[in-house]
């Protein structure tokens, strides 16, 4: 029981279901009124209930749970200690000083909690001090406090054993006082000391509680005015029951739950020490000659002497003991697991890549790909779902930003080995899956086709002589909530939705060709044949390219930053490669790692836009302030795209609104710009919107109803930014460390999670401890709050 | 008689300085760090001292109205005092009655075990939960349990005594029952049953006798436990002891009188149990 305490201790806060901050705000589900103060049981998610302003009781408990135990773990430890060489010590003194006793006596005439009560009352009510020094000065005050008893108890032991013939034969042969303490006394006490330890903690806990009662709670008392409440700062148990005190007329489950575990924490540390107690008493004790009634439950063992020493022996208690140890392991193990595994929105499948490339002179391409998925859901696949790009641009395409057209043409496909049927619509290639193979985890797909890029294209294009190949591979889509999470391709922003992924590409080109794409460590320059590996990428992009200067420096951890270019723009390559370096290397520093070893940055005609490790930039735009800014943008894409993976079709402003809060905080942050200046993109962004009168629209919609990009980019990164001017008190000392400390823990939280805007809402809420109304300007979270 | 002048010595120090802590601790708000002020102790013990030489108590303050503690405090006292001595006699005789002359019987023993669970859970949470319990028969039952009025009369003391005499009971029946145990194991009492002597004798005869002295000894912490739990129960069940005096309170006058006064009741409650035992032999123990 102690030991499933102690592993509430060291977990607890894990297995929180809601953070502290959070509030259980009314709502209506299926009828049904939610409003704190919530009953236990009733709703699922707060097993616990509520209390009178929403806070999660089970969370506060599994939060408070330490401090109580520790704490009282550390009072306990420091009396014992001190305690315990100061009484064996003066146990042994010829003669007690007279002073001594006295003080004991006059000592335990008053009750140790007066004490505590009189010197912590005038610091603890919203005290100035911090936190963790008023839990110092506890457990400071409470050891001293407490060491005199301690000190008399172990003294009259001590005396008693003293008086023992063995010490006197100990002495006679010549031991000194040290040896005679802790040879000769110490052993005997040993068990004694053991039974004492544990339930002084209880005594502790109990002087905790009783101090709650006077709302004197360890760590800080936080007083409230009209009505005058008080509350515990650290939600220690004995707190939480003592700031609920005066829920006895109703509502009483706020105060029972904090008080039924501070019992079930109590009980199982004094259980122990009556099961020691039992099992030394049981031991050494000599059988009474009278029927008293008190007869020990515990059997006697006695020492077995002439018994060869093992280093393992089995029995009962030792297994007990082992087993004991394994579960708290493997329940650590599991809960550290689950934790990591619940966060973001969960993908129910996985996709590795193999595949062979081969470029023949007339810009043909053939290719091979092997794809591995994985069904990780619990529903059974009736078949498998791919984005097919390069079939969009066929002969008779209508999107106006591509020129060309393309050839795309599947030969083959195989599932299992097996021919399989498929059908090719738009981009979205199905492949049905034979009745054999439904119920299979693991799939392995072989598609050969071929295809050509079109001529000026819009991220998938030819540009010269030089080929760029987006999203040119059959995609995996993602299995999310029980289905294939696939929506058609559209111009402008991107619709498709793909997880984290392994690929090993190898590819032949043509003579003269060279190649940049999201692997690692790319080939030489001119290397027109190998392999390139990445891992959990979201993409794999490649740019096949010939004649092209490259430009290269380092930014942070070694990280290569390349930048390919022509001559015949007016944009400085030396400069933007600067620009790039200073970027990443800000966003190593305040963000996080960078997830890959280098960066490339392609300059040439076409789109603006993020891979894995590798970004495309059009420098033959006038605008250099836009140009700019979108190398910035796009390195910020990095973290906010290729490692917080979003949905870009449903959930569109997730990545591209926070890498463009991400871009401005650079300017703001990094560059000291003012506000108007850094975020003047986000501004203008939303002036445009004004402009054509297209009235408000909410940032959270699928971008076939976004009525202008405006709303995806520039409105939350400009209301993330207000909120940050409005609650950065709250987490630091300016809004642009706290701005950047916020990216920081949302890109640590959500490594290789996927985010949406229900995700997004519950990490915010809790980090600026603001309600979920706080986002109705810009989110509709009608659809979030489920 | 030197050692007792020494104790006394101390316990009036200490309670001195008790009652001057509030007063003479103070966080600087600017550093955030402890300030004592201990210039002002002269000045705050000279005035205690002043006030009492004149023969008054000085006053408190209650709400907002001064009132001089003297006038009251013979009520809260009696209360105070009448709460702990019911309390802490009873104790003592139900652990004696149950840990060794009628511990034997099967339900005692039931009543034993109840105890024992009873001990391992703390004071604080038997209070609260008690007073959770009392709440909840009122609401079924309508029968009034307990007031947690001040001038409820007997419904307002009762319920704080039974609260009262728990933590002490718990304590001494513990003491008591493990000491029988063990002395039951000694050889005067192999002697006693070898010569036949009935258990109750040797219950009286052998074994309270040799209880008794760690009783005395234990009578201290006894006490103190049940004037701990004092304090908590008048504090949280409003009952109007001198407890009042002492959280309702910032000024060293009526917390250093109120602490007085605890000690004043430990030492009647000390003499009532003495004479107790006092009584106790001269009635049953051929000495």
């Amino acid at each position: 029981m102690a030991a499933v305490l102690l592993f509430f201790c060291i977990f607890g806060p894990m297995l929180a279901p809601h953070s502290l901050t959070s509030v259980l705000e009314t709502q209506y589900t299926n009828g049904k009124v939610l409003a704190p103060p919530l009953e236990p049981f009733e709703s699922s998610s707060y097993p616990l209930g509520t209390d009178k302003w929403g806070y999660d009781l089970l969370s506060m408990i599994l939060y408070g749970l330490r401090y109580t135990v520790f704490i009282a773990a550390a009072v306990t430890s420091i009396k014992m200690a001190f305690g315990a060489i100061i009484g064996l010590y003066a146990g042994i003194l010829k003669r007690t000083p007279g002073w001594l006793i006295a003080f004991e006596n006059a000592w335990s005439y008053v009750p140790l909690f007066l004490i505590l009560y009189f010197f912590l009352s005038p610091i603890s009510f919203n005290s100035n001090l911090k936190q963790s020094v008023l839990i110092g000065y506890f457990i400071v005050i409470a050891s001293i406090i407490s060491i005199p008893s301690i000190v008399s108890s172990v003294r009259l032991k001590t005396a008693e054993l003293y008086k023992s013939v063995y010490i006197e034969a100990a002495k006679a042969l010549g031991a000194g006082k040290h040896r005679l303490i802790w040879k000769h006394i110490f052993p005997q006490l040993k068990e004694t000391f053991l039974v004492m330890f544990i339930l002084e903690i209880v005594y502790v806990i109990a002087l905790m509680g009783q101090l709650a009662l006077l709302n004197i709670f360890v760590g800080g008392t936080i007083m409230r005015y009209d009505p005058i409440i008080y509350l515990s700062a650290t939600k220690e148990l004995a707190g939480l029951a003592g700031q609920a005190r005066l829920n006895i007329y109703g509502n009483t489950h706020i105060l029972i739950a904090p008080l039924a575990v501070l019992l079930l924490t109590t009980v199982s540390f004094s259980l122990l020490a009556n099961g020691l107690k039992n099992r030394f008493q049981s031991n050494y004790q000599r059988t009474p000659w009278i029927k008293t009634g008190h007869e020990p439950l515990v059997q006697p063992s006695r020492k077995q002497y002439g018994r060869k020493k093992k280093f393992w022996s089995y029995s009962g208690p030792k297994a007990a003991f082992a087993a004991l140890v394994i579960a708290f392991a493997g329940a650590g193990v599991y809960v550290v697991a689950a934790k990591n595994s619940n966060v973001g929105v969960k993908s129910g499948s996985r996709a590795d890549y193999k595949i062979d490339l081969e470029m023949n002179s007339e810009g043909y391409f053939t290719v091979n790909a092997d794809i591995e998925m994985k069904n990780q859901s619990n529903k059974e696949w009736n078949e498998l779902v791919f984005y097919f790009i390069p079939n969009v641009f066929e002969d008779g395409h209508t999107f106006d930003s591509v020129e060309g057209t393309s050839e795309a043409d599947i030969t083959k496909v195989t599932v299992n080995g097996q021919k399989a049927n498929y059908k090719l619509k738009g981009d979205t290639l199905t492949i049905d899956l034979k009745s054999d193979m439904k119920d299979k985890s693991k799939h392995k797909v072989k598609i050969e086709y071929g295809f050509t890029v079109p001529d000026r294209g819009s991220r998938f294009s030819k540009v010269g002589t030089n080929y760029y190949l987006a999203q040119w591979y059959p995609m995996a889509a993602v299995f999310q909530k029980g289905k294939w999470n696939k929506e058609p391709y559209m111009e402008g922003l991107e619709t498709f939705h793909t997880g984290f992924s392994d690929f090993n590409v190898s590819y032949k080109l043509p003579e003269g060709y060279s190649l940049a794409s999201t692997a690692g460590i790319d080939p030489a320059e001119g290397e027109n044949e190998g392999t390139v590996k990445a891992k959990r990428v979201r993409d794999f992009f490649m740019a096949v390219m010939k004649d092209m200067k490259v430009y290269e420096t380092e930014a942070k951890e070694g990280v290569k930053v390349r930048l390919f270019s022509r001559s015949n723009h007016d944009k400085d390559p030396e400069a933007s490669l600067a620009l790039a370096k200073k970027a990443l290397t800000f966003y190593q520093d305040k963000i996080g790692e960078y997830p890959h070893e280098q960066l490339d940055i392609v300059l040439d005609e076409g789109q603006f836009m993020e891979y894995p490790g590798i970004v495309t930039i059009n420098p033959y735009i006038d605008d250099k302030r836009f140009y700019e800014i979108s190398i910035v943008h796009e390195i910020a894409h990095q973290y906010f795209y290729g490692v917080v993976a979003n949905d870009p079709y449903n959930h569109a402003w997730v990545d591209e609104g926070i890498t463009e809060f991400a871009t401005s905080m650079y300017f703001y942050a990094g560059q000291n710009q003012d506000e108007r200046q850094a975020f003047g993109i986000s501004h203008y962004r939303m002036e445009a919107i004004e402009e054509a009168g297209l009235g408000r629209q909410y940032s959270n919609v699928p971008i076939n109803e976004v009525k202008h990009s405006g709303f995806i980019y520039g409105q939350p990164a400009l209301e993330i930014y207000e909120m940050i001017q409005e609650k950065y008190t709250l987490k630091g000392e300016s809004p642009e460390a706290v701005g950047m400390q916020f990216l920081s823990d949302y890109y640590q939280k959500f490594r290789y999670k996927e985010v949406d805007t229900k995700e997004f809402i519950y990490f915010t809420k809790d980090y600026f401890s603001v309600p979920a109304g706080y986002f109705n300007n810009w989110i509709d979270t009608s659809k979030v709050n489920s | 008689m030197v050692r007792a002048l020494q104790q006394i010595f101390i316990i009036i120090i200490l309670i001195l300085l008790l009652a001057a802590l509030p007063k003479i601790i103070s966080v600087d708000p600017s550093s955030g760090s402890l300030e004592w002020s201990f210039d002002s102790l002269p000045q705050i013990y000279g005035d205690f001292i002043l006030e009492v030489s004149g023969g008054s108590l000085g006053t408190y303050q209650l709400g907002q109205q001064t009132r001089p503690i003297a006038e009251d405090i013979a009520d809260n006292f009696l209360t105070s005092l009448q709460i702990v001595l019911i309390a802490v006699n009873a104790s003592l005789i139900i652990s004696l009655i149950f840990g060794v002359f009628i511990s034997r019987f099967r339900l005692t023993k039931l009543f034993g075990a109840f105890l024992n669970i009873l001990a391992s859970i703390p004071d604080f949470i038997i209070i609260v939960m008690s007073m959770l319990l009392a709440v909840k028969i009122y609401k079924t039952t309508g029968i009034r349990v307990i007031s947690l009025r001040p001038d409820g009369g007997a419904l307002n003391t009762w319920f704080p005594t039974v609260l009262a005499a728990i933590a002490p009971t718990l304590y001494l029946f513990k003491l008591v029952s493990v000491k029988y145990y063990q002395t039951s194991g000694e050889d005067y009492i192999k002697t006693a049953v070898a010569k036949g002597m009935g258990l109750n004798y040797i219950n009286f005869q052998h074994v309270y006798k040799n209880l008794e002295p760690f009783i005395k000894s234990e009578l201290v912490k006894v006490i103190s436990l049940a004037i701990g739990n004092l304090f908590i129960i008048e504090h949280i069940m409003n009952v109007s002891g001198i407890t009042k005096f002492i959280f309702q309170s910032n000024e060293v006058q009526p917390i250093a009188i109120g602490l007085f006064a605890m000690l004043l009741i430990s030492l009647f409650v000390y003499i009532s149990i003495r004479f107790i035992f006092y009584l106790f032999k001269r009635g049953f123990i051929y000495e």
